[in-house]
């Protein structure tokens, strides 16, 4: 977990695309509030950019007809929105209780040291990213690690090494 | 007068309102219940957990006071170990990573994080890994500087702008020991009550650009008062201090509270007439300009009066409903016409449905009551011919264009009595100065036709006479402003009845009456 408020401007406008203003409109009827609308809208946008910029926060809100404060909080707060662009591979690791007790330290620590980043931050050349995240809902196989996506379960410092081979 | 309860806190019996929740109904007969995120204006939010307590009757051990309503034979504990350990568990909690720089925070002296730590806390501090870091003085806009390390995260402010203003400037970002207050990159505060953030906040996150840093806040003398920004007539905090070899000076003002008038609040303009009463001060009396002793110049005046063919007498919208009086009966001694012509005064348009109002005056209504014409045909007809045009505090620069000022000025003699400077002053033959609105006492009566009193609140090391002081140094036959209640009640028949010199804090509704006194 980091400071996630310093947005990322643009400077050019966003707007959804076809498939995703369609998606937007249906979804807009399945809701009673429109506010509802602004988990799913984060989503959309993500899935069109890969990342959420000020500028696409703005757009939501205006759409919805909420402020732009609400959208603002909704994003910093759940850590699965990006709010930069990131890198090729994206790496969480998982920080809450059953995975902080059972050494999310060790596999952050080695994973800073061996991409050169902090959590928060993409690497150099694009490659890795990486991020500590609230919990993923998979205590019972703690600690765990996802990669854009996917979960690896039990991981320790080992398991990683091999698995980081894997990606490059 | 709202139903009673009795309950119990502490095992003390007390009586208190029914319907109102724990803090609100508590705390009015003396009984403090420690709150951060609570405000009467906002409702309860429940986030800062500061005011559980204790009920005995079965429900879960701990309730937060704020949520729940006060209810006949209610067992309240206050004083519990228990709720003493979660008070200083709370405290410690907003303090893990609170900079504790009181000594440079405006807040101090005013603080609730302070008071409660005196209070409930007064632990050391057993932190021993660094504090989270956040930013510090950031521009919100309107004039309000934000701490982020400073804040407690009761959302006051937040709420203020999405649930009273409607305009939802700030939010609360990140999360866990992370979050903090923020505005969207690019929408900073843009709405006319901003500032009353900063009177909400609990802490010194939010503080107030033109105040920061000016004065402690114990060296204050908080006096009350009522604001003159427009016709509504909020109640204010009037701040001020004398310095040390320096003269009494207001540094801010503050909503006071007044459910029948403003609520809590109060709007940025406002806030800010507080300038007026400092800045560009008319201190001394002006023969054309030149200065000159009080009495001189009184004696100039009296002789312009005794000579003059024609006297019109302009009485400004922001005079006192008994200043407004001792001028009329002065007027009426030497047949002087009276116009309160002053349409300067309104912006038209720029009131909205919360506080502010178009007229920027505060005693308008006070015309109808004592039959004062303020229509421009009115004007014109007085002055049409008039050899002495004295103005009461109405600067007639704001309705008239220069030129026609300056013509009217050509034709007639111009007297000024007033305050401040202003361009009036400045195109006076003479100029008489008089206490300002804060060093006077008087009615006023608000656009709702609400009747409010205020005090004398500053006293300058040189204190100006007041207006109908000096009007009656010129002729007039009211003396001081008790002469003028007494006349104003045995004169205005929407008066009658009414005790001038008992008019209660939160003021007096006047039942309008259809025919304006014209009996003066």
């Amino acid at each position: 977990m980091s400071d996630r408020s310093q947005l990322i401007e643009t400077g050019k406008p966003f707007a959804f695309d076809a498939q995703r203003d369609a998606e937007f409109e249906r979804l807009a009827k399945r809701y009673p509030t429109r506010e509802s609308l602004i988990l799913p809208s984060l989503w959309l946008v993500q899935e069109q950019e890969g990342w959420i910029s000020a500028e696409a926060m703005a757009y939501i809100a205006d759409r919805i007809g909420t402020f732009a404060t609400m959208v603002y909080e909704a994003a910093t707060f759940y850590t699965m929105y990006n709010l930069q662009p990131k890198g090729k591979y994206h790496i969480c690791v998982c920080r809450t209780l059953s995975c902080y007790l059972l050494g999310k330290q060790e596999i952050v620590d080695y994973l800073q040291r061996e991409l050169g980043i902090k959590p928060g931050a993409v690497s150099a050349d694009g490659q890795y990213s990486l991020e500590e995240v609230e919990c993923l809902g998979h205590c019972g196989s703690a600690p765990v690690v996802q990669i854009n996506g996917e979960f690896y379960e039990y991981m320790t410092v080992d398991k990683l090494k091999e698995l980081l081979a894997t990606l490059k | 007068m709202a139903d009673k309860v009795k309950l119990f806190v502490n095992g003390q019996e007390v009586e208190v309102e029914s319907g109102k929740n724990l803090i609100d109904a508590i705390g009015a007969v003396g009984i403090e219940i420690p709150h951060l995120c609570y405000h009467p204006a906002l409702g309860a939010d429940g986030n800062c957990r500061m005011c559980l307590v204790g009920i005995e009757d079965g429900r879960p051990p701990l309730v937060p006071a704020c949520k729940t309503r006060a209810a006949e034979g209610m067992k309240v504990q206050l004083d519990t170990d228990k709720i003493k350990k979660i008070q200083r568990d709370i405290m410690e909690l907003e303090l893990i990573n609170h900079p504790i720089d009181c000594p440079i925070c405006d807040q101090a002296g005013e603080c609730k994080l302070q008071d409660y730590y005196m209070k409930y806390d007064g632990q050391k501090s057993r932190m021993t890994v660094k504090p989270v870091l956040k930013a510090k003085k950031m521009d919100f806009g309107c004039g309000v500087v934000h701490d982020q390390e400073r804040c407690v995260l009761c959302a006051r402010c937040v709420r203020f702008t999405r649930l009273i203003t409607k305009t939802g400037e700030l939010g609360i970002v990140n999360r866990t020991d992370y979050a903090r207050v923020n505005i969207f990159p690019g929408r900073p505060l843009a709405n006319r009550y901003a500032l009353n953030v900063v009177d909400l906040c609990p802490v010194g996150a939010m503080t107030s650009a033109d105040f920061r840093f000016k004065q402690r806040s114990w060296f204050l003398t908080k006096s009350k008062g009522i604001c003159r920004g427009c016709s509504k007539g909020c109640n204010i905090f009037i701040d001020h201090n004398r310095e040390k070899y320096k003269d009494d000076v207001i540094y801010r003002f503050r909503p006071r509270l007044n459910e029948k008038v403003n609520g809590y609040f109060m709007c940025d303009a406002g806030r800010m007439t507080y300038k007026q009463e400092n800045d560009n001060r008319l201190t001394v009396a002006l023969l054309d300009g030149k200065e000159t002793g009080l009495n001189e110049a009184v004696e100039a005046l009296r002789r312009a009066v005794s000579q003059a063919k024609k006297i019109v007498c302009v009485i400004s919208p922001n005079n006192s409903l008994e200043q407004m009086f001792a001028i009329q009966k002065f007027a009426a001694n030497c047949n002087a016409a009276v116009s309160g012509y002053s349409d300067g005064y309104v912006i038209a348009g720029d009131g909205d449905d919360f506080l502010i109002q178009d007229d920027k005056s505060a005693n308008r209504a006070s015309f109808a009551l004592l039959g004062i014409d303020a229509s421009k045909a009115g004007f014109d007809a007085a002055v049409n011919g008039a050899d002495l045009l004295i103005c009461f505090q109405n600067d007639l620069s704001l309705s008239l264009t220069a030129d026609a000022l300056n013509a009217l000025a050509g034709n007639c003699k111009l007297a000024y009595l007033g305050s401040n400077m202003d361009a009036c002053a400045e195109k006076a033959a003479i100029a008489l100065p008089v206490a300002s609105a804060t060093e006077d006492a008087g009615t006023l009566v608000n656009v709702d036709s609400i009747l409010q009193q205020y005090a004398v609140a500053v006293v300058k090391n040189t204190p100006a006479f007041d207006m109908i002081h000096v009007v009656s140094q010129l002729g007039g036959e009211i003396k001081n402003c008790f002469e003028a209640r007494a006349g104003l009640t045995a004169a205005v028949a929407a008066l009658k009845g009414i005790d001038l010199e008992q008019v209660p804090g939160e003021g007096l509704a006047l039942t309008v009456s259809e025919v304006p006194n014209v009996a003066a």
